[in-house]
This record gives C-alpha cells, structure tokens and sequence, in this order.
C-alpha cells in the first residue's frame, strides 16, 4: 500500500503543475490546434496518460482514456512533439498538420523509470542495490499461487515446490540458505504489509494432516501488479532483522483516473499425471514373493499356473488418478476521477487434484481506494478478503510404514483387486499387512473416503493516511491488519487404515494467526539546483502477531455418519491448545542522494527490538550503504553510440534472521502425561536450556553489479556478484546428552553463500520483419553455499528428521566444508555373484541371516571387513550447481506467444521414495525393477535377491541426479484488433497456456522439483511419497470494456 | 502542521508495544517449582521418562530392551524390524555410532537431569515437608535406577547431579566418573528411598515404595558381589512380604494382564495406560506391536532368536504360553489364527485389544517382580553360602508358581533339591531365563555371571558376540562433542 502511495505521490507531483499549465496556454493567442491519437505499437491499443509537450514550450497536456489529446497553440506548424510516459520510450515526433496518428514504443520492464524499493519507491536509475522485477509474463499464468510463477523468472531466486498437490507450498531461497536451524524463506510485504510466509501459520497439526496449505495462495495472482525481489543488503537492511533471507514486494493493482475499465478473464482447463511409476504386475509380483517365501524357505503361495493366470492385475496407481479440471475466473472492475481511485475485483479458482479427492479452491476479492481529500491530505485503503480450500492426501502411520495415503496405493499388491464383484470396495485384501478384525484397508478407499481438508480465511487490509506538511516533506501512517483463520478437519472412516486403527478417527483443529502493523514516516525529497537531488525517510513501525491453535481429537466412533461434526460421539483424546505472542518495534532511517542522477548513494539503517529474544539482547542495528555510478552519462563514453546504458553498483549491509519460534531464549517446559495405576497425571518437564544471550543471526552480504544496455537498450545486460556471510548462526548446537539435552540453541558457527547471477534481455526484433515483436530474456544463477564453522569441537553433526521411517537413517550431514543439505550414507558396489569368496567380501553389520550370493555389497571404506557407519560418505549435496530461466515473448499483429524454459543443474535429490519401493517384502508392491532381481539364473549386478528383509539405509542407489529442465509455461494468444472509431472499445483475448508440458530429467521419481519436507532449512531435497506432478492445458479468454 | 505532528506523536506514543511477552502456552521454568502441584508434576516427569521421549519410542518397554535383550542370546531382530542399527544390535555387530545405543543414553541421562531438577528445586516449593521428602526420595529412587542402569551398561559414566547452569562449551563436557563412585551414589539415593512408604493408595499406586528401594538395592549389591547386603535386602522384602503385600501370582499371565497390573507380584513398573503420551505418534506401550503385528505370518519385529529357547520349557510350565505364543483366536472371525516359523513373544500382547497396531496397549513393563527379588534372594544366598534350604525355597517357591501348584507347600514335584553349589548356580540362571523373557534382565544377568559370550556364539545370526560386548559402546556422537572426557571402551 505504502508504495502505491508513493507510485500516486510522485504522479501527482509531475501531473498537477502540468495541468495548470495547459490551462494557462488556452487564454493566450492561438495559432493552431491539434487533435491525435495514441496507441501502443504492438497491440494498437490507445494509450492513456501520455504526456504530451510541444518542444522547446512549457505547453504540455496529457492523452485521455482513448488515447485522444487536444492542444491549442501559439505555435505554427510544423512543431515538435515530446511524447513520453511510463514503460514506453520517449519520442520526439514532427506534426505538420492535425489530426496525427501516434505509435509508442513499449519497453522492456526493467528499463521502466520507478521501481518499487522497501518503504518507498526509487527511480531505477538512481538505484544502488539488486532489485529486480518479475517479468508480467510470467505473472499472468493460471496458477494457485504467485510464488508458483517465480520459478525461473529473475535470477537469484530458486523455487521449489513440496509436491505436485493443488495448493501445495512451494519453498524459495534467495541467493542461498543462510540458515541452520532457522528459516530461510524470503520476507513478503503485500501492499506494505510485512508478512512472514510460514505454513505452519495454516496447520492446527495432528498426526495425519499431510502436507501443509500454502498460504501464499489467499493472495490471488490475477490481482497482483508487480513483484519486486530484493536480493542485497543496500535493497533489504531497511527491512533489518528480517532481510537476510531476501524480501519480495508484491503491490496489488490499483485504480486508475478517468476510466472505468472493466475486464473478464476466465480460463479452464484441466491436468493429467506428468509421470507414472513402473510397478510390478501381477504376475509379476507373485512371482516375487515366491521367491521371498523361498528366501524364507517357506513354501511357494502360487503355482505355476496360478502365476500364468494372473496377468497384470490391478493398476492401483491408475486407478487412483484422474483427469483434474482446472477453473479461474476474474472479473476486475477500475477507474477513478480526480480525488478517487478505485479497483475492485473479484476471482475464483478451483483446481481438482489428479489423486482422487483431492483440490484446491479460492473465492478472492479485493478492494483498493484512494481518495485526495484535499490538496496535501489522501487517505486510502487496501482490502483483500480471500477463502481457500485444500483437500489433500493424508499422512499414515500403517504397518507398511507408508508415510502417506499416497504411498499405500503404490504399495498395494497387484494381484488384489480393487473393488468386489458387487463393485463396492474390496476390504479383504489379501496380502494387506494391516489386517484388523478381519478387515483390511482399501487403498483406493482410504483416498475417496477420509477427509483431510483445510480452509482459511484471510483478511488482508490496511488504511494509510498521507499528509504534505510543506513541499517536500510528507508525514504518512499506515496501520493494518492481516488476520488468518485455519479451521482443519479431518475424518478417517472405520475402514480406513487410520480408523482401523482407531476405531474411527476424527479430529478438527483451529488455527488463528492475527498480525497487526502501523507504521509512521516521515519522507523529505529535496532537489537543490538541478543537480542535487535528496531523499530521506524516517519511520517507526511496530507489528505484534497473536497465534492461537486448538485441536481436539477423538477415536472410536460407533457411527461413521458425522464424521468430525460430533466429535463427542467417540472417545475424546486429550485436547490441545497452545497460544503465542510475539512483538518487534523498528526504528527506520534512509538516505538517497543522486548527484546528476549520476552517482547515487543509498545508506540504511533499522533497528529491531524483537520480544524473541531477552531484554539484554532485544536490539539489533541493520545497516546497509550502496552506490552506484551511471556511467554511460558521463562524457567520455558519450562517443561510444553502442553503449546506450551502462551503470555499475556495489553494496554491503547487513541483514538478519529471527526465524527460529517464540520464547527460544527461556527454558520453556511442555507438559505431557504419565499414569499411575491407569490414572493419568500431567507431567512437567523442561524441553530446553534456557539462553539468555540469545540474539540476531546476522548476515554481512557484499554486493557488487553492473547493468549494460546497448544498441539503444535493445539489449541489457545485468551481472551480479555476492558475498554473503552469516554469522552468529542461530544454530541447535548438539551437546552432550549427558545433560538432559541434545541441543542448545546457541549463536554459534558461520555460513557462506557466494554467487554469480546473470540476466540477459534482448530485444531480438522490434516490429521490424513484418511487425514481430521478439523478447529474449536469459537469467543464470549460481550460488555457492558452505559451512565455515559450527561450535568449538564440533565439526559435524547429524539432524534428525522429524519423524517417521528415515528418522533412524540420518541421511543428512552438516558438516564444515560442506554446504547444507548434504547427503550421507553408504556407497553401493554391486551384488554378491555365484562364487565370489563372501569371506573377502565386507559384511554390513546389519545383516542378520547368511550373507550370500545375491546380495548387495556396499564400500568398506576403512577396509576393516565390516560396512558399518564408519564406512559412509559424502554421496551429494541439495543444492544445485546453478538454476537458469530462458523466456520468449514473441508478438505478430495480433498474435502473441510466451514460452519458459527453466531448470536447475547438478542437485542432488535423496529419493527416499525409491528405497522404500525397492523393499521387498511378502505384502508390498514394489517397483518393477525388482522383476530383474537376481537369480541364480539372472545374475544382475543392479537388484538384489529376493528377501523379506525390509532393512532401509540411505545409499548412493537412492542418491540421484535432480537436475532438470522444463517447458515450465507455454502460451499462445491472439488479441482481437481494436476498432478506433468506434464509441465502444473492446478488447478480447483468447489464449492458451500449458504448464510443466516437457521435461528434460535423468531423475527416476515423480518430479524433481519435490521437496517433501517443505520448508525445512535442513530437509531440503527428499523425495518420500510427494503427491505427484502434473501437467496441464488451459484455454482462456479475455475480455477488457 | 504542528497539530498533525502532535497527532502523529500520539498515535506513535499509543502503537508502541511491549516488547516483554509472557509466554502464553508453555510455563517456564523461573515461573515453576513454586507450588505443590508443580512439586508434583515434576516428579511425575521423573517417572515419566521411564515411558515417554517426544520423538522416539520409549526408554522402558522399547529402546532399553534392544540393549538388555536383542543384544542377548534369544531374542532377535524379526522380518519386520526395519532399523540397520536395532538388527545390528541383533547381530552384535554394533558400533559406536548405533542409534539405538545413543538414545538410551539420551533417554537415561534426561532421566536423570529430570531428578536432579526435582532434588534441586521441589525443597523450595511451597509442598508439605512430609511429601516434599516423599518426592525427593522418589525422584532419588528413579536416579538410582536409571545410574544402576547406566553404571552396569557402559561401566563407568558421567556423574551428574545436578542441572547445567552454563551453557559454556568446557562446562557442558562431563567426565566418566568410576564405577566406585557411581555406585556409592546409587547406594546413597536408594538407602534415601528406603524410607519412602511401604505402599500407596488410589492413583498414587505405582510410585516408588521401600519395598521397590530394598528391592533394588539387593539387585545392585548382587551385582557388586557383595552378597552379604543383597541377601540382606532381599530378605527385608521377602520376609516381610505379607507386610508389603507381596506375593507371586497363581497365574503367571497376570504379571502382563492389564487388569492386574500393580498387583501383588509388582514392586516396580514403568506404567502404562490408555492415552498415555508414548511418543509423537503412537499412544500408550509402543512394545506390543513389535510381538503382534496383526493375523499375518509377516514376522514380527521382535522374535526368539532361536525356536530352542521355546524348546527349553516343560508343557506344564505355564510360562512357556505365558512368554511364547504359537497362535491368537482371532476374535472378528472366531477361528484360530496360527503361526508358522518361530513362535511370537506373548507377554505384552492385548489380546482384548487385537488391532494391527496395538499401539495403545496399557500394558505396565514391570521393572522389578517379586519372582525377580526371590531369584535373587536364591543367587545371593547360593553364592556366598552354597545350595542352603533358604536358596532352595526362594528358588522352588518361583518354580511351584510356574508349574501352577500351591506357592508355600515344600515338596512339590518341580522342587529342585539335593544339587551342589554349581549346579544351583545353573538352576537359578535357567530359571531366569524362563522367568523374565522380554523383562529386560537377560544382558544384565549375563554379565553379572560374565556367561555372555559363551551364551551367544553359538547362536544362529549372533556368532558376532565377543567380550566387548560385554560393555556397551560410548556413543560415538558424544565422543565427537568431548573425545577426552568420554574416553571409549575396550573394543570399539
């Protein structure tokens, strides 16, 4: 919000004397009159709001909403027009006679005059640090969330999203992970109100809930303007103890004056699975458990014939996918006059999961008002008001130890069949393992019939009121609140793995997380004799955060008909409830000074005082100082006609991270019970040591850049170097648990980000070649990340995952030297032949039974004889190599086209899904590489024997390449021509867009953007049952009045 | 303009705000151990680190037993163990780095820093002087155990009797003390405890009693050899039985039943209950489901390692089916369900409660049975004065019970008598065996008679066994944080 006051501010102060001026003219003596019309060059639009001067006079006026202008004159013609106006270029244009046809230019959006900074906007000529704009292209996809679209549109910024579930989070860092223990996910501010993207902030928990909501997606994309990533220190230090994981600006669109635009787009479509996994058949797998019972030296459950017969059996997987339907409607409705601007709109979106029962829905609306309610007072308002809908697949805690619902279908055995002969689900699977009073759960059924549903309702708004105390200097408040309601429900009927469990299992839970911001500045802009222009902010904000959840719980349910409507028709489970509170109070001060608006210098400085931490240690000081130097105005390089642009930047600050929970500085007890006698009683035990001394992880960042235009900035060039270097790490020190604990959180250890970034935008044809427009945008980034240090006599440690099967497999090392996210564990060396001497071969110390033909080897890296956990090692790391985004925009007369290419190289991913689906046992399916297991007869070197033997450890196998690359949108449009002379305008657009169409992968699992413990610093990079991706086509129109 | 600013001054006056949060949802711990009932609940977190730990199985009941039991010579890792580390404890090809070795540690040590935080504080608590003592002695109670636990595991280890105050690197590095001064300590807190009531009423049953302090006290002088005290222990327990009210079960299944527990035979039992915290995701006793696992002849987690041990008990014995079980009545279809392969554990089976899971089993782990004192009224009195009248009777009076006939009638026909010194020695080792399978005795004892080795090689998957098993590893992930203070043992 606060930036579309500064976006109105400053086009008030160039308007208004202008207007006046025109007025002035109209009494004079005049010699000629002009009409004309504006329009866009490319779509032929009329452009309003071109600022219009005849050269050499102060007589100027502006272009209406038809494009149309009127200018009388003292002048003869011929005369001289100066024509300019945002995201077009200037031109200069001889006028003989009226009326006279104009065209302008668009250019591209990084050369646009203003850019949206922290607490402000700038001219991006005067800027000092790396801010970059999210290209609108990729912006106007039919996505569920904005964040979904970031992937591969500016540098520096890697998207990763959990799982291919509707509404599902996506997990984003900025130039690196600078954390341990901590977050690392960038700061979002929306309309000026600072929000910190944590999905936990829409889950009331409970053991099955699945994957969390994203709540991100209650921000409708359709309504987004711009997005701005503010990546160093001289962008981000203004927004102090919360910057050093990057901040990204969304400003949502506003009103616009003398025009009542009216405009529809909906688009529907729908999506399929991208990938299936190969599984077993039938015949297939009941081959493979005669050959486990053999192991056993049981005898065979199926004949020969029997095998013969069997064919390929039940598709389990298919059967649990669908065609999903896509749906997004969006009316908007903005205009204004001279004291009021307006836009209001409205949107829904309902995206059907390719898994059966699963979706997501928004219903949106957005109001945003500005009202001049005198010459230096404005008051406005910004409301968004959203309801978001998730459906999505539950996690288990099965004796097939899948994690999730999702999993247990791909487990299921192909030899049984999905419904029974009266087509109601089958409950007597025969080689189910959770067998419970003769019944046994239907994987298909878990799906269609548990509900795990999330809804949250969000209310997003602020008022600002904006006052000119004297030219120059304006007094701002800006108050609001963002309140974000969760209600969760979830209802697992008796048939059901979890109700079987359970006798029926239901549980609701309520999460409210209710924000609330005011924020006071003070803003002086001062131009002293053309040359030196001044801009200095004051302000100080406060934002305190109230969190409430609650959750109850009951199991045993004689019915399934109410489901979690009646909780206390089963047996109540101990209720939960838990509440926090959290306060930071901010100073913030910034100078802007541009000599010629050819050296500009940005200093920065804020000061937090966050109710994290103790009152010893409650302020942090955030500075930040940038420069930078437009080069290409200096006289020297006038000559050089090429160089059209040329400017070059360096930056250093510093920035910080308090994302590590509530009252982490107090030794806090959590209650749990014990029971005496079968009374239970309630327990109180300390969870952590108290640290007093806790305070800010910092993070220094060094920036330095440049940003090329040639050939009349046809082609730009920007290139970024950083230095990043946290310390103070808020970091779970491991201790000895000798005293009660496994770790302290401590500031303690550094980390290292560095990296390269590089963006590429050529202007390939220019209307030229038949009037093709042809944009190429290139972006490259490379980020280096490692840990420096951790705690004295600590060179490694294990985290443990949270829980579940891989939390006794440890596959994650922090390691100094190494970055984050580096997997650990054994290297695999093939499978024990016929023959090999097993005396010389080293036995891992797991196994149990004869070590024996058939069997695999690992590397004994110590050579002692035994593979044992000394014998792991570095198997690979998270995070990739570099990331790269290559767009086209391409336009012919009506015709348009946008294609993105994105990928990432050389990350690792931990496919922990593939491990346990090499598992074979007497009643899981497994994937159908396991027919190529070894045998006597078929002595692979890939597939062990056959063995009921479901040991999991984390080797190189399940190791694999994440690297990637993906027709990530392709867009094909054609936009109606518009006819001039007509009263009526009407635009319309018909589209259609794919997403994830192709995809360039060498990685074995579903999709190799996954990331199954969300937004986990340490996680990163796990495949273990993520819902999976989709690829989908959607067809649109729209249509603007 | 002036007015505005002032406004606004006032505005920014009345936003601010405070920047000191009381948490809202958690007590800390400068605002407890003030009340009685804090007194209370934080000697019920004692207790309950018998039983609960967040993120992982519980100590009692699941992790101690992969050390007491799998790494011993009949119990094993089944089929369905999926754990490298727990089938590595099975195979006895264990390292420094197992997991399962290090949350013992974890979980043995928070217990302790749960007592020590109750000895420290609960005397500043506003609690009536009598039951502040009882809660001190019992938390000393609990100390002693988990130390008896630790000392006998890994020899000597750190002595901690206090909370750490500094979070400084050198004060967070402990020593391993001697096993001297460990057991003097124990010692201590036991003959403390030894004045803790004799027994409890209503919901207070199952909180550490005298007999339990005695009881436990002739179990750490058995193992110091010092026979003269255990004996003395072990007859102020068994000679005032009626006193205390304990006795052994007619029926050996009762030890296990849930609607028995803290019965008669029970001096001391991790408790469990329905709803109970158990871990992050299972209710109540984790342990069932690893001996059950559902109608299916998928093997279980935990399995005998060996059917001979099944072998070894007469039919008439009834802990042959109070241990084993070869097969359920499977209640939704009335037919019966049995096993192939080895036979399954049966103690902590719920067979009122068949689900898959079995995870909410309220199934007690009994620590100390009254059989377990008599056996080592048996071992005590054989060792230090060969095969007397009084080792014979505590000896037979376990047997009579096994072979279901009258407890106290001499005589009877599973009496033993008439064996020398040695051959009692064995008698008395057999019998705990068949007595305590799954009781998280079986690695005690056998070191304490230092038979491990020889007990375990020629078992099938264990031939790994040698004598630095005999001592647990220090966990390696401690020794990375303090190489000098946790120096190794032997072997690793």
């Amino acid at each position: 919000m606060k930036i579309k006051i500064w976006t109105f501010s400053l086009l008030l102060t160039i308007l208004i004397p202008h207007l006046t001026n025109a007025q002035e003219v109209n009494k004079a003596v005049i010699n000629s009159e002009l009409n004309g019309l504006i329009v866009d060059q490319t779509t032929k639009n009329p452009l309003e709001g071109v600022n219009i001067v005849i050269k050499g006079t102060t007589n100027q006026t502006v272009s209406d909403d038809k494009g149309v202008f009127h200018l009388k004159t003292g002048q003869k013609f011929p005369y001289v027009l100066q024509l300019s106006l945002v995201g077009y270029k200037t031109a200069e244009i001889k006028v003989d006679e009226s009326p006279v046809n104009i065209e302008l230019i668009p250019v591209s959006q990084n050369l646009t005059d203003v850019v949206v900074v922290g607490y402000g906007t700038q001219r991006r000529k005067d800027l000092t640090g790396s801010v970059v704009s999210v290209p609108k292209e990729n912006l106007q996809q039919p996505v569920a969330s904005f964040d979904n679209a970031l992937a591969g549109a500016v540098t520096g910024v890697q998207v990763t999203q959990s799982s291919g579930q509707p509404g599902a989070s996506s997990s984003i860092r900025i130039r690196g992970g600078n954390s341990i223990t901590g977050s690392n996910e960038p700061l979002y501010v929306i309309d000026g109100f600072i929000v910190y993207n944590d999905n936990s902030s829409a889950s009331a928990g409970g053991a099955y809930s699945g994957a969390s909501l994203n709540v991100l997606s209650t921000v409708n994309p359709g309504d987004i303007e711009s997005v701005e990533v503010l990546k160093d220190a001289s962008a981000t230090a203004i927004y102090g103890s919360r910057g050093a994981n990057g901040v990204i600006i969304i400003t949502t669109q506003k009103g616009k004056k003398n025009k009542d635009v009216v405009s529809y787009q909906g688009t529907y479509g729908w999506q399929e699975i991208r990938k299936k996994l190969p599984l077993l058949n039938a015949k297939q797998w009941a081959s493979l458990r005669n050959d486990i019972t053999g192991s056993l030296g049981s005898s065979a459950a199926f004949t020969q014939d029997q095998i013969d017969q069997l064919g390929a059996g039940t598709d389990w997987q298919s059967a649990a996918l669908r065609k999903g339907q896509i749906q997004n409607h969006q009316i908007s409705i903005n205009g204004g006059d001279n004291k009021t601007r307006y836009a209001i709109s409205g949107n829904y979106f309902s995206q059907d999961g390719i898994v059966l029962n699963t979706g997501f829905k928004r219903y949106s609306s957005r109001i945003n008002l500005e009202r001049t309610v005198s010459n230096n007072f404005k008051i406005g308002v910004n409301l968004i008001g959203a309801h978001v809908e998730q459906s999505g697949i539950t996690s288990t805690t099965g004796n097939n130890l899948a994690p999730n619902s999702w999993v247990q279908i791909l487990e299921a055995t192909p030899v049984d069949s999905i419904f029974t002969s009266d087509g109601s689900y089958n409950y007597a699977l025969k080689y189910s393992p959770n067998l419970t009073n003769g019944i046994t759960p239907n994987p298909i059924a878990d799906l269609t019939e548990t509900t795990n549903k999330t809804s949250t309702n969000r209310i997003l708004g602020n008022f600002y009121a904006e006052y000119k105390i004297f030219d120059g200097l304006v007094a701002k408040l800006n108050a609001g609140a963002d309140l974000l309601n969760t209600k969760q429900n979830y209802y697992a009927p008796y048939k059901t793995t979890v109700g079987l469990a359970n006798g029926g299992y239901g549980q609701v839970g309520t999460v409210n997380v209710n924000s609330w911001q005011s924020e006071y500045t003070l803003n002086y802009t001062k131009t002293i004799q053309n040359d030196h222009f001044l801009n200095v902010l004051v302000g100080y904000t406060t934002q305190k955060s109230n969190g409430e959840l609650s959750r109850a719980t009951a199991t045993n349910f004689p019915s399934d008909l109410t489901t979690f409507n009646s909780l206390q028709s089963g047996t109540a489970s101990l209720p939960y409830s838990d509440a926090y509170k959290t306060v930071l109070n901010s100073y913030l001060g910034r100078v802007n000074y541009s000599y010629l608006h050819r050296y500009n210098l940005t200093a920065s400085l804020r000061a937090d005082g966050s109710s994290r931490f103790s009152s010893s240690n409650r302020w942090g000081y955030f500075p930040s100082v940038g420069f930078s130097w437009n080069a290409s105005d200096e006289s020297f390089l006038q000559p050089v006609k090429a160089i059209s642009n040329l400017k070059f930047r360096a930056s250093y600050g510093a920035t910080g991270n308090q994302e590590i929970g509530n009252y982490q500085f107090l030794s806090l007890l959590s209650p749990f019970n014990y029971s005496f006698n079968g009374s239970l009683v309630t327990a109180y035990a300390p969870q952590n040591l108290a640290n007093a001394n806790l305070k800010w992880e910092k993070t220094k960042q060094f920036n330095v850049g440049f940003d090329l235009g040639l050939l009349k900035n046809r082609v730009n060039l920007t290139a970024d170097y950083y230095v990043k270097k946290t310390s103070d790490l808020l970091l779970n020190v491991p201790i000895e648990t000798t005293f009660g604990y496994s770790s302290v959180l401590q500031n303690i250890g550094e980390v290292q980000n560095k990296g390269l970034e590089l963006a590429l935008n050529v202007q390939v044809l220019e209307g030229g070649w038949n009037s093709v427009h042809w944009n190429t945008a290139v972006n490259f980034s490379l980020n280096r990340n490692k840990v420096l240090s951790l705690a004295p006599s600590l060179d490694q440690f294990f985290p443990t995952l949270p829980s579940g099967t891989l939390q006794v497999l440890n596959p994650i090392i922090v390691s100094v030297g190494q970055p984050l996210g580096t997997f650990y564990g054994y290297q695999t060396d093939g499978i024990m032949q016929t023959g090999d001497d097993v005396s010389t071969i080293a036995k891992p110390s797991w196994i149990t039974t004869n070590y024996q033909a058939g069997d695999r080897k690992y590397v004994d890296q110590d050579g002692n004889g035994v593979v044992n956990a000394n014998d792991r090692a570095v198997l690979g790391n998270a995070q990739p190599k570099f990331i790269y985004g290559f767009s086209n925009t391409l336009s012919y007369k009506g015709f348009d086209l946008f294609v993105l290419l994105q990928g990432s190289y050389g990350n690792k991913i931990y496919n922990a899904l593939k491990q346990q689906l090499e598992i074979t046992t007497l009643s899981t399916n497994v994937l159908a590489n396991q027919a190529g297991r070894w045998t006597t007869t078929n002595p692979s070197n890939d597939v062990p024997r056959a063995t009921s033997s479901p040991v999991a450890v984390v080797s190189d196998r399940n190791i694999e390449s994440g690297s990637y690359a993906r027709i990530k949108t392709l867009t094909v449009g054609y936009t109606f021509p518009v006819r001039l002379t007509s009263s009526k305008t009407i635009d319309l657009r018909v589209f259609a867009t794919g997403q994830n169409l192709f995809t360039w992968t060498k990685y074995s699992g579903y999709d190799p953007e996954v990331n199954s413990f969300e937004q986990t610093s340490l996680y990163q990079g796990i495949d273990y049952g993520a819902y999976p991706s989709a690829k989908n086509y959607n067809f649109g129109l729209k249509a603007t009045f | 303009m002036k007015k505005s600013i002032i406004y606004l001054s006032l505005v920014v006056a009345t936003a601010c705000n405070k920047l000191d949060v009381t948490p809202q949802g958690s007590i800390s711990s400068d605002q407890f151990y003030q009340t009685e009932s804090d007194a209370i609940s934080a000697v019920n977190a004692v207790y309950g680190s018998l039983t609960y730990d967040p993120s992982d199985q519980s100590l009692y009941g699941r992790n101690l037993y992969f050390l007491t039991d799998m790494g011993t010579d009949y119990a094993a890792a089944g089929a369905s163990a999926i754990n490298a580390n727990v089938r590595a404890i099975s195979a006895l090809s264990y390292d420094a780095n197992n997991d399962r070795v290090a949350l013992a540690w974890k979980q043995i040590y928070r217990g302790i820093d749960r007592a020590n935080l109750a000895i420290d504080n609960v005397p500043s608590s506003s609690t009536p002087d009598a039951e502040k003592t009882r809660l001190i002695n019992e938390s000393k109670f609990i100390r002693a155990l988990l130390y008896f636990d630790a000392v006998q595991l890994w020899g000597p280890v750190p002595l901690v009797l206090h909370e750490s105050e500094s979070l400084d690197a050198n004060s967070l590095k402990s020593t391993r003390s001697s096993r001297d001064s460990v057991y003097k300590q124990i010692i201590a807190d036991l003959t403390d405890a030894l004045a803790l009531p004799s027994a409890y009423s209503g919901s207070d049953i199952g909180r550490a009693t005298s007999g339990a302090a005695n009881s436990l006290l002739a179990k750490v002088y058995l193992v110091r050899k010092d026979y003269t005290n255990a004996i003395k222990y072990a007859k102020a327990v068994v000679d005032n039985r009626t006193t205390y009210g304990y006795d052994l079960f007619t029926n050996f299944y009762d030890a296990f039943n849930p609607a028995t527990k803290n019965g008669k035979e029970h001096i001391f039992s991790a408790q469990f209950s329905k709803g109970q915290s158990g871990s992050s995701s299972n209710t109540g006793n984790t342990f069932p489901a690893c001996s059950f696992n559902g109608f299916t002849q998928v093997e279980t987690a935990d399995i005998v390692s060996d059917v001979s041990f099944y072998n070894l008990y007469d039919n008439t014995d009834q802990r042959k089916k109070g241990s084993y079980s070869y097969g359920y009545l499977n209640p939704s279809t009335s037919s019966y369900f049995a096993y192939t392969g080895k036979p399954r554990f049966r103690k902590y089976v719920d067979t009122t409660y068949f689900t898959s899971l079995q995870s909410y089993a309220p199934i007690n782990f009994p620590i100390i049975r009254y059989a377990d004192v008599l056996l080592v009224l048996a071992e005590a009195i054989n060792e230090q004065s060969g095969p007397t009248s009084d080792a014979y009777e505590a000896l037979n009076e376990v047997r009579r019970r096994a072979y279901g006939l009258p407890i106290y009638t001499s005589g009877s026909t599973a009496d033993l008598s008439g064996l020398s010194q040695d051959q009692l020695r064995q008698a008395i080792r057999k019998e705990r065996l068949l007595e305590f399978v799954q009781e998280g005795q079986r690695w005690f004892d056998l070191v304490r008679w230092g038979t491990l080795v020889s007990a375990t090689q020629n078992i099938t998957g264990k031939t790994g066994v040698t004598a630095k098993d005999t001592l647990y590893p220090i966990p390696q992930s401690l020794r990375d944080l303090n190489p000098d203070g946790l120096w190794q043992n032997g072997g690793y």
